[in-house]
């Protein structure tokens, strides 16, 4: 019988859930060097919406940190 | 660029730090769900803070100890209560957070909150998820549906 993608992914849930929070972050944290945002030590910004509008205004499209209605 | 990926070891420094210095915070986002179970991957560590200067001293406090270089204007920025602060050229990379989209307080998300594996706070899986949907960014909607699917098998889990 044909495995469904949902069905795969439960599965995948149900054995993550078995792990323990170690083995969680050990295998769900990665490094990957995002363009433009890991570009400057840091920034901060005085409301989310300043920050939402940076995003949008500076961020490559395809990191997907745009609005979905924003294009 | 952070000087590598979050790690276990990291994630225990920092719940000790913060433990130590009596700091109020939670674990959110990807990297909050990430702690719960959800088998997805994240570069990010986000940490939701309550608005108040006493705990944002903490948090810079616990930084230091945790080897973050301190740029002279970040301090500043985090004890005005900036609503967002991105922190990328430390150990690892860590974003504060003190108004998600979606989330009424604080203080309503740590009533909710999850212990898990007793000394990581984390957001509950609700309000990672409302949160996700209220910001409603291309990569948040995509998240959204996953983590809905995800909740189910969690809450079975929990059940049982």
């Amino acid at each position: 019988m044909k495995v469904t993608d949902e069905e795969a992914w439960r599965e995948q849930c149900r054995r993550q859930l078995e792990r323990d929070v170690p083995t969680r972050i050990k295998y769900g944290f990665c490094h990957v060097h995002k363009p433009v945002l890991d570009d400057a030590g840091f920034r901060a910004f005085a409301t989310m919406a300043e920050y939402r509008r940076w995003c949008e205004d500076n961020l490559p499209a395809y990191l997907g940190y745009r609005r979905a209605t924003a294009r | 660029m952070p000087q590598s990926k979050f790690t276990p070891a990291q994630a225990e420094e920092l719940a000790a730090a913060f433990a130590r210095e009596g700091v109020d915070y939670l674990f959110i986002g990807k990297s909050g769900a990430i702690l719960l179970g959800y088998p997805e991957t994240t570069q990010d560590v986000d940490i939701f803070l309550p608005r108040s200067r006493e705990n944002a001293e903490r948090v810079l406090r616990a930084l230091r100890t945790l080897g973050f270089q301190l740029d002279p204007a970040l301090p500043v920025s985090i004890l005005a209560g900036s609503e967002m602060v991105l922190m990328k050229s430390g150990p690892f990379a860590l974003d504060l957070i003190h108004a998600p989209d979606g989330i009424e307080s604080f203080e309503a998300a740590k009533s909710r909150r999850v212990m898990e594996a007793g000394r990581f706070p984390v957001a509950s899986l609700d309000d990672i998820i409302a949160s996700k949907r209220a910001a409603g960014r291309e990569r948040d909607l995509s998240d959204v549906r996953r983590l809905e699917q995800f909740k189910s098998e969690y809450m079975r889990g929990r059940k049982s």
